[in-house]
């Protein structure tokens, strides 16, 4: 009974935030030159991507069309590996001048102590590292024969900082499945205080690998795996927002699901595009900051984001589930649209069955 | 239109607060950073020989306890971010022998944060 009002009471709440459409958080694509390949990367980035990098005379232009910036809000710098651009720190600047906040996705592997000094003289406030399994496990992942020490520095680094609002992902899949329970003790060790596992979308590299994706069997178990971690202090673990788990919402996050791309969440892509995450399909891209005001799309378009009936197709039509779940991530959707492509509640209903 | 907007605001933290869930307002995007919501505060200012005045290149400024440090740039200036606390220990050392002169070492602490902070800091020659 309690939790039916709770998540009413959500409904209402989430309603009211798509109304308002605040804007707090921000990705920039700064670059999509990346210095590793891999396995699983849903941008297709590489060592000679096709573009060049966003000048951050560009990149700044746009977010000063922004007015009244919502308290709290963060530009996020990803890419690609944003560490490979020099300017960083002087984006990073530019962004603090503008009494915004900034915060950054990075591999890790050009994460030393020196960049690390000078990412927090510049004013970074949060920072997220990619851990994908103990050695073998990430170096596979990452394309990599030598990653995993670099990454496992750099963990340490930010772990040491009393400043960072820090956390390391994972990306779950066959190869480190088995060893989750090490990666939270090595992560424990290392001081951090949180970690967010993700499962891979079928998309970019990864559309054709089966060994990136967990059956679903596989994914209830880490369900199970997260709900267990939480109950203890010594780090805080929860699964990623990228979509709506059912029986699981209130065990394993701090809050029941809400994708809030395009509702508070946007970005500014390599090539201009005005969008919400940078993994959504780029078909939804609204604008471009090169040809439109960038805060006057946010404002008057989004639509897809905002009211989003259209996933009310395919498997989607007649789910039971569809009003919490709104057609799970919007990440989920891509080419033609006509069906979700990956439904994270029916992976765990079926995964249940197999159980009993 | 100002008081609508306020409206909404309360309405936004009733409905979130009665839902009972600590991360209404605090979230990160599926691919993105948790949100920064940790004060820091910006130190500015410049390093200047004593006897002469002029800027001296090459000091190191750093925060004790905290392992962050920069080096003055050509003019002498410094500016960088750091946590914020009860009071910032900070320390300007000579750490390039005697290409810029000879400087002694310099420690500051820092405690009233009520106005942007820009130091002009002296140095002593050795």
């Amino acid at each position: 009974m309690f939790s039916i009002i709770k998540q009413q009471l959500f409904r209402r709440f989430r309603e009211s935030e798509t109304k308002q459409h605040k804007l707090s958080y921000l990705f920039w694509e700064c670059t999509t030159r990346c210095n590793l390949s891999c396995l699983h990367c849903g941008s297709d980035c590489s060592q000679n991507s096709s573009h060049t990098d966003m000048s951050a005379g560009d990149f700044l232009k746009a977010l000063d069309t922004i007015k009244n910036p919502a308290p709290g809000f963060t530009v996020v710098l990803t890419g690609g590996e944003p560490l490979l651009r020099t300017d960083i720190e002087a984006c990073g600047r530019e962004i603090r001048k503008r009494d915004m906040r900034w915060s950054m996705v990075t591999n890790g592997i050009l994460y030393t102590k020196e960049r690390h000094i000078s990412l927090l003289n510049a004013g970074m406030g949060a920072l997220t590292i990619s851990l994908d399994g103990l050695e073998k496990s990430h170096n596979w992942l990452r394309n990599t024969s030598a990653g995993f020490n670099r990454v496992v520095d750099a963990i340490g680094l930010a772990a040491g900082s009393q400043r960072l609002n820090f956390d390391v992902v994972t990306c779950v899949n066959q190869r480190n499945f088995g060893e989750l329970a090490q990666i939270r003790e090595l992560l424990i060790e290392k001081g951090v205080k949180a970690w967010r596992l993700f499962t891979i979308i079928p998309i970019g590299r990864a559309a054709n690998n089966r060994e990136l994706l967990l059956n679903n069997a596989q994914f209830v178990q880490l369900m199970d795996f997260i709900a267990e971690s939480r109950k203890s202090q010594a780090i805080d673990v929860k699964f990623s927002c990228e979509g709506f788990v059912g029986k699981y919402e209130p065990k394993v996050r701090d809050s029941f699901f809400f994708c809030r791309a395009g509702i508070n969440i946007g970005s500014i892509l390599i090539d201009g595009s005005i969008s919400a995450c940078p993994n959504i399909d780029r078909s939804l891209a609204q604008g471009n900051i090169y040809t439109d005001n960038f805060y006057e799309t946010w404002e008057t378009k989004f639509q897809p984001f905002r009211n989003r009936s259209w996933t009310k197709t395919g498997k989607c039509a007649s789910c039971s589930n569809y009003a919490d779940c709104q057609g799970n991530g919007l990440h989920n959707w891509h080419g033609d649209k006509s069906q979700v492509l990956v439904c994270h509640n029916q992976k765990i209903e079926n995964g249940l069955k197999i159980r009993i | 239109m100002k008081q609508l907007k306020s409206k909404r605001n309360w309405a936004r933290k009733i409905i979130g607060g009665l839902s009972f869930t600590s991360a209404l307002f605090i979230f990160q995007a599926c691919y993105g950073t948790p949100q920064d919501f940790e004060t820091d505060l910006l130190i500015e200012g410049k390093v200047k020989a004593q006897a002469t005045g002029l800027p001296i290149k090459g000091i190191r400024v750093s925060v004790t306890d905290e392992g962050q440090d920069l080096m003055t740039d050509e003019t002498g200036s410094f500016s960088f971010y750091t946590i914020a606390k009860d009071s910032i220990s900070l320390r300007f050392e000579d750490t390039d022998d005697a290409q810029n002169g000879s400087f002694a070492t310099k420690d500051t602490v820092l405690t009233d944060f009520s106005k942007p902070i820009f130091l002009d800091i002296a140095l002593a020659e050795k």
